[in-house]
């Protein structure tokens, strides 16, 4: 995808002006990101490759509020999300983004029904699709009452999908989030990624997969902290 | 959100919350069970001390008033159970013709004691000779004037002719001291000592001969009404003191300067609550460490799960969660815990009370039981908070979402140890424990006359910055032998470990920091056990020797004073069945200068078979050497230090006493020669007192007549004894026995029984002992089990990680045991110098109960060997689940 | 349950195009690499008899768990490895792949079928060293560097101390991690780890590596990297080396390929000559 996304008509939904962020390790300083800019559309894809180190999880972290840029500032649905007081981060990331990890992305002692519920819980506001509805968009309808425990790979990356997105977020961010998945798997999840677009989620994936780069409408690579150009 | 995460806890994860709530519940248990022993002894106190005392209240009719203005206020005040008017006036002196010689004493003292006196306190008079129905002398009067009953002795008065009086009885008065009071007076201002010439009259007799002086002289003679109360006061001292202040201030107000009240009940309430106050600094010591160490053992659990917790934290913070919700979730958690934790230690300290005490009251009132209950629970609640709570906020504070998914950089050094501060604490706790020493460890100071003590809290600061200082040194050690000492530990495992030596020593080298934490707990819970039990020991120990010598031996006879037992007594109270040995005691009275002393003749080659003599006992030499002395040397005589200050004896002084006999009043002068200085001896009161050979005393006297018989029963079957001895001795005679003394002797601190709460600290002794090494040690181990599945999947055979785990587990042992052991001898000793002033008299050695001690190592051994030997042979199949998870 | 296809690596070769991956582009280069090293060495370290089986298995199964609950995790699966093989196991996730490597390396004793190893002498974990063993996740024990992570299982061959820090360092050096030796695994980088995952199966000299998705959690660059430096130590030391993978382009790279569903072994093929010989 090449086309300039101030040309699209569509408002942007996630922006990132010129983001900089530092790590200080002893007397070592990381520069791990240097001047990020970047936005994404309601329905777009958008995938960030970049070797490991390279900083796409800490431009992920900044995206979603949980980490604080040192430089630049992020955008979501037209609110300022950097700069803020960390809980006013957590309320806007409670309703407007979902979070998708490699692994680990329920609480093992919940199942997966609860682990949704317990996502709805921390947004103020309703949420408009059903529990049930939510796991039977993903194909596990049956498996709501289920440890993670106790399901299988196919199904806890799809529960893990459908945590990440119990909160209905306008976008979603995933880090490596087919890494340990298997072909067809990874093909399913991205799948239901893009259905979920089509429906005006902006979605943005970190990923070093070749697949995950094929799914997307756009891909930005990360080298050092900086996006190529 | 809090209710659906903590159902997923109770449901998924109950075994962590469980185990977590353990280690509340011990520290609860320990602080519940301590405190309702603690207010229990209180409530003995309180009851010991009001024994004591016979004359509540001496109200002192002021002049100008009238004696029955006084008498009717008192009948009026609804606490007065009985009062009885007492008339002392003072005499210019006391005189007797005896034996053809007439003696004359200095100022004297005549009391006029109203009816009913000696059975309205019978405390007050104890008779010597002849009877109380009558005009009675006190016993160093009836010295002075060499009277006995039957006399006559003439009462001067100022200003008038003076009064006869025959006399009927010789009386000892032993609260001499609060009966001759100045009433109103602040101790400093009290007299230096009791009259010594005192004469006591009945109220009429005293009427007739001192009514002219109190018209003539009334600054010579006044009334008192001496006073027993109803005695309804709260059990603990402090409250009793309070009360009891009250109801006499109630009466000094009502009395408006008409009379003083002098009141002795709430003087030795204020002695015990003192004590009281010092039973619970007692109760500090020995509870604090119990509970501090029950709350690191939860602070370790807990860690435990630490990884676990900053991961589902990390999770929640990225779905949304703010840090005050995770902190309400920590709280909320650490409340479940607390919950269950006081649940279960409540339930715990019940079945103590019933163990120990037969009652889950622990002998103590409801309402005590349920404040201390309550008390407890909410130090549970601390512990809980302080260890779920404070971590977890911590880490929602410090650590980002992206920090939680990586392992956490190695820790730096402890800013206490960059610091030193275990150095310091050591350093503190020598400099108090030398300043306590300096002033004679003096925790308990007591001044004369008055029987006022005051506790020096401070001294306790010594042992517990000890104990906090050798913990914190023992990590540190840990942390050096195990770091930068691996190679010596990697030589020392050589032997047993195979090749692999050098890779056990630096694994343990990296994992130095839970190691060190296991040795930490461990060698506090052992140092904990050690003190503890060897100071309940040296308690019991003294206990005994404090009862032993007020009794004498496990039974005393002592046949009427002045009568000579029938002859062949002796063999007869050998005869009775449990009699080991029977040990005639001679009592006479002997005058050094004006001085009347008790006299004990003993027999030096036989008196050790029915009585212990302690070294402590003597000053000049150890108690064999002085009582080899007696028997080599029959003049000799064994002299109270205070005589010899006030006489300027040397050793080898001659000394000529003369030797009172019975009632008959026959001084017989004989030589002694002064070898030595006694402090204390089976039988002898608490004041100046000679010890010398028996065989001696009775050829020069002409007399070998035993004043009492000593009676060693092994210890068992006193009371039967007793019984048996007293029916062939018949009605007059006393015989006690030491199960009856063991109850009622010494302060009323260390008549407190200590067996119920030895009980319960050793147990909770051993449980944390055992509990610190195999717990910490145990989840070390479970936190690298993945460590263990590793090996065993590159080759490792079962000898392999038996050596990996068991070289761990010999460190966490040694390190903890040597640790431990001496931190636990060092803090006894301390402990045992500290508390000196406690034991009376002075212990001589401490009491080591090492089959506990040898008991309590072995239980945590066992259990560190048993968590590893258990861990090891698991290991050897590793779990299907940690391998895939490869 | 009887399986669908039981192929024997001895077999003939399945030449069914679809089955076998595309080499990837960046896998040219990087074999001829692996010729200039392997051309380099003029003889291997260890002679090996070339047609001695090292691992033969017959109609092998594991079934995890008991009654109608039990997963069958491997079923009838009969095949050999020879010295020099390299082989990929592929398949969806739960196919059975890490279980039957774990029957192959000993870890787990199969619940039927037989399975020995005859070029090994005995049982891997009776003989320790003959088999070195790559996992998925990070598996260094944390508390040991990584010299001592390397020479672990060497010491627990007996090895005397000295000699096993040698060969540890070498085996360091082989894949050119030799500057980390002194670090713990926490400081490493995921690709480093796993670098010194390989060095410890390596130090060993063992005739068989067994690699459980050694590059599931790297990049695509360090992940061929790593694959690279482990076929050209397999070049020198003529060990066989079976790698289970769901990268394509990794598969791609070894000679021979099993494909797993549901526990049993469906399609093997070679772009090899049916006696495991690497092409030239």
């Amino acid at each position: 995808m090449t086309a300039s996304v101030d040309a699209r008509p569509d408002p942007v939904v996630l922006r990132a002006a010129s983001l900089y962020r530092f790590f200080r390790a002893g007397d070592e300083e990381t520069l791990a990101l240097q001047g990020v800019s970047l936005a994404v559309a309601p329905g777009e894809i958008l995938a960030v490759a970049g070797p490991s180190g390279s900083g796409k999880s800490t431009l992920l972290a900044c995206l979603a509020g949980i980490d604080e840029p040192d430089g630049g500032t992020v955008t979501v649905a037209g609110r300022r999300l950097s700069h803020r007081l960390e809980a006013e981060r957590a309320r806007l990331r409670a309703s407007l983004v979902g979070l998708l990890f490699q692994s680990a992305n329920l609480l093992a002692h919940l199942t997966v029904a609860r682990n949704i519920q317990l996502v709805r819980r921390l947004v103020r506001g309703p949420v408009a699709t059903p529990v049930d509805d939510l796991l039977d968009q993903l194909g596990i309808g049956r498996r709501g009452g289920a440890y993670p425990a106790e399901l299988s790979g196919g199904e806890l990356a799809r529960a893990g999908l459908a945590v990440a997105l119990a909160n209905d977020p306008v976008v979603l961010l995933a880090d490596e989030p087919t890494g340990e998945l298997d072909l067809a798997t990874e093909r399913a999840v991205l799948e239901l990624l893009r259905a979920r677009a089509r429906a005006g989620l902006a979605v943005v994936i970190a990923s070093h997969s070749p697949a995950v780069a094929a799914a997307a409408d756009r891909t930005v690579s990360l080298t050092d902290g900086r996006l190529d150009p | 959100m809090i209710r659906l995460w903590l159902l997923g806890s109770l449901r998924r994860r109950a075994g962590r919350l469980v185990a977590a709530a353990l280690g509340v519940a011990i520290a609860v248990a320990l602080l519940a069970s301590l405190g309702a022993f603690l207010t229990h002894s209180k409530a003995t106190m309180t009851s010991r001390a009001v024994h004591g005392v016979s004359v509540d209240w001496q109200v002192q009719v002021q002049p100008g008033a009238g004696t029955g203005e006084v008498e009717r206020l008192l009948q009026d005040t609804p606490t007065v159970a009985a009062s009885v008017p007492v008339g002392f006036a003072t005499s210019t002196g006391l005189s007797a013709d005896t034996q053809g010689s007439t003696q004359t004493t200095g100022p004297g003292v005549v009391l006029g004691l109203g009816a009913g006196y000696q059975r309205t306190f019978p405390g007050e008079l104890r008779l010597l000779a002849g009877m109380l129905d009558g005009p009675v002398l006190a016993q160093q009067a009836a010295a002075n004037l060499h009277a006995g009953p039957g006399d006559v002795v003439t009462i001067g008065r100022a200003g008038l002719p003076p009064v006869q009086a025959r006399i009927a009885g010789v009386v000892e008065l032993p609260l001499a001291d609060s009966l001759f009071q100045v009433v109103g007076a602040p101790p400093t201002a009290q007299r230096a000592a009791p009259p010594d010439n005192v004469l006591l009259l009945s109220q009429d007799e005293w009427q007739q001969d001192f009514a002219p002086l109190a018209a003539a002289r009334p600054d010579l003679v006044t009334t008192q009404f001496h006073v027993a109360t109803a005695r309804a006061l709260p059990a603990d001292p402090a409250a009793a003191y309070t009360a009891a202040t009250r109801a006499s201030n109630n009466v000094l107000a009502r009395a408006a300067g008409a009379a003083i009240v002098g009141d002795n009940l709430a003087a030795t309430l204020d002695a015990a609550r003192q004590d009281a106050a010092y039973a619970q600094v007692l109760f500090l010591f020995l509870g604090l460490p119990g509970a501090i160490l029950a709350a690191l053992l939860t602070a370790v659990i807990v860690a435990a799960g630490g990884d676990r917790r900053r991961l589902e934290q990390g999770l929640l913070r990225a779905r949304g969660a703010t840090a005050r919700q995770l902190t309400r979730l920590a709280a909320t958690e650490a409340g479940v815990v607390a919950t269950l934790g006081a649940v279960l230690g409540l339930a715990a300290a019940a079945l103590v009370g019933v163990a120990a005490f037969g009652t889950v009251r622990f002998g103590t009132t409801t309402g005590a039981a349920l404040a201390w209950g309550a008390a407890a629970a909410g130090a549970g609640l601390l512990v809980a908070l302080l260890t779920i709570l404070v971590p977890a906020g911590r880490d929602a504070r410090v650590v980002t979402v992206a920090a939680s998914r990586r392992r956490l950089a190695a820790p730096r050094y402890p800013l206490w140890a960059r610091y030193g501060l275990d150095a310091v604490l050591l350093l503190v706790a020598g400099l108090v424990f030398s300043a306590t020493s300096r002033n004679g460890y003096q925790l308990v100071v007591a001044p004369e006359g008055v029987p006022t003590l005051s506790v020096s809290y401070w001294a306790f600061a010594g042992p517990a910055l000890l104990w906090l200082g050798a913990g914190l040194l023992a990590w540190r050690v840990s942390d050096l032998v195990l770091g930068p000492g691996r190679r010596v530990v990697a030589a020392a495992l050589r032997p047993f470990t195979g090749r692999l030596y050098a890779t056990i020593a630096s694994g343990m080298a990296r994992q130095r920091r839970p190691l060190a934490r296991a040795v930490v707990l461990l060698a506090l819970a052992l140092s904990f056990a050690v003190s503890t039990a060897v100071f309940n020991a040296t308690y019991r120990q003294q206990a005994e020797v404090d009862a032993q010598l007020t009794n004498g031996a496990d039974v005393t006879a002592t046949p009427v004073p002045g009568t000579t037992p029938p002859a062949g007594l002796a063999d007869r109270l050998a005869a009775i069945d449990g009699v080991r040995a029977v040990e005639p005691i001679q009592h006479r009275f002997a005058y050094i200068g004006p001085d009347l002393q008790d006299l004990y003749g003993v027999r030096p080659g036989t008196i050790t078979r029915a009585t212990a003599l302690r070294d402590a006992y003597f000053r000049g030499g150890t108690a064999a050497d002085l009582i080899h002395r007696i028997a080599t040397e029959p003049d000799a005589i064994l002299v109270s230090a205070e005589t010899v200050k006030d006489y300027q004896l040397s050793p080898g002084d001659p000394l000529t006493l003369r030797l009172l006999e019975g009632g008959s009043g026959r001084q017989v002068p004989v030589r002694f020669r002064y070898v030595g200085v006694v402090t204390e001896f089976p039988t002898a009161p608490k004041d100046s007192f000679f010890v010398a050979n028996a065989d001696y005393v009775a050829q020069r006297t002409g007399n070998g007549a035993a004043g009492a018989f000593l009676i060693d029963t092994g210890g068992h079957h006193t009371t039967a004894v007793a019984h048996t001895a007293a029916s062939l001795l018949g009605s007059a005679a006393t015989v006690t026995d030491i199960a009856t003394v063991r109850g009622s002797v010494g302060s009323s601190l260390t008549s407190v029984d200590l067996a119920g709460l030895t009980r319960v600290e050793l147990a909770f002794a051993l449980v944390l002992a055992a509990a610190a090494g195999g717990l910490v040690f145990g989840l070390g181990l479970s936190e690298r089990r993945r460590t263990v599945a590793l090996a065993t999947a590159l080759g490792a055979r079962p000898r392999h990680l038996r050596a990996m785990i068991l070289s761990e587990a010999a460190a966490v042992s040694i390190g903890g045991l040597v640790a431990g052991v001496a931190t636990g001898a060092s803090l006894s000793l301390m402990l045992a110098k500290v508390l000196t002033g406690v034991f009376d008299p002075p212990p001589s050695a401490l009491a080591v109960p090492w089959a506990y001690l040898l008991g309590a190592l072995a239980a945590a051994v066992v259990t560190l060997f048993g968590v590893a030997v258990v861990a090891s042979h698991l290991a050897r199949r590793p779990a299907l689940t940690l391998l895939r998870e490869l | 349950m009887k399986p669908d296809v039981s192929i024997t690596s001895a077999g003939g070769p399945s030449t069914d195009p679809t089955s076998t991956a595309a080499p990837s582009m960046d896998a040219g280069p990087a074999k001829a690499g692996l010729v200039d090293t392997t051309l380099a060495e003029t003889s291997p370290k260890r002679t090996v008899p070339q047609q001695a089986v090292l691992v033969d298995c017959h109609e092998l199964a594991c079934t995890f768990g008991a009654g109608p609950s039990a997963v069958v995790a491997v079923h009838g699966v009969s095949v050999q490895i020879r010295p020099r093989d390299q082989i990929a196991v592929t398949g969806p996730s739960g196919s059975g792949k890490s279980t039957l490597l774990h029957l192959l390396g000993g870890l787990v004793p199969p619940t039927a079928g037989t399975i020995s190893w005859p070029g090994l002498g005995g049982h891997p974990l009776g003989s320790p060293g003959r088999v070195g063993t790559i996992f998925q996740a990070p598996s260094l024990i944390p508390s040991l560097d990584v010299v001592e992570n390397v020479m672990l299982p060497l010491l627990l061959a007996n090895t005397d101390p000295a000699k096993a820090t040698r060969r540890a360092h070498a085996a360091l050096r082989a894949v050119d991690i030799g500057f980390l030796a002194a670090r713990v695994p926490d400081e490493l980088s995921g690709g480093q780890a796993q670098r010194v995952a390989v060095a410890r199966a390596l130090a060993c000299r063992p005739r068989l590596i067994l690699a459980d998705e050694p590059t599931g959690h790297l990049d695509h660059a360090t992940a061929t990297a790593l694959l690279t430096a482990l076929l050209a130590a397999c070049e020198q030391t003529g060990a066989a080396l079976l790698i289970s993978t769901h990268d394509r382009a990794i598969a791609g790279r070894l000679s021979r390929q099993w494909v797993m569903r549901d526990g049993g072994l469906v399609t093997a093929s070679a772009a090899a000559d049916p006696a495991g010989q690497v092409t030239r």
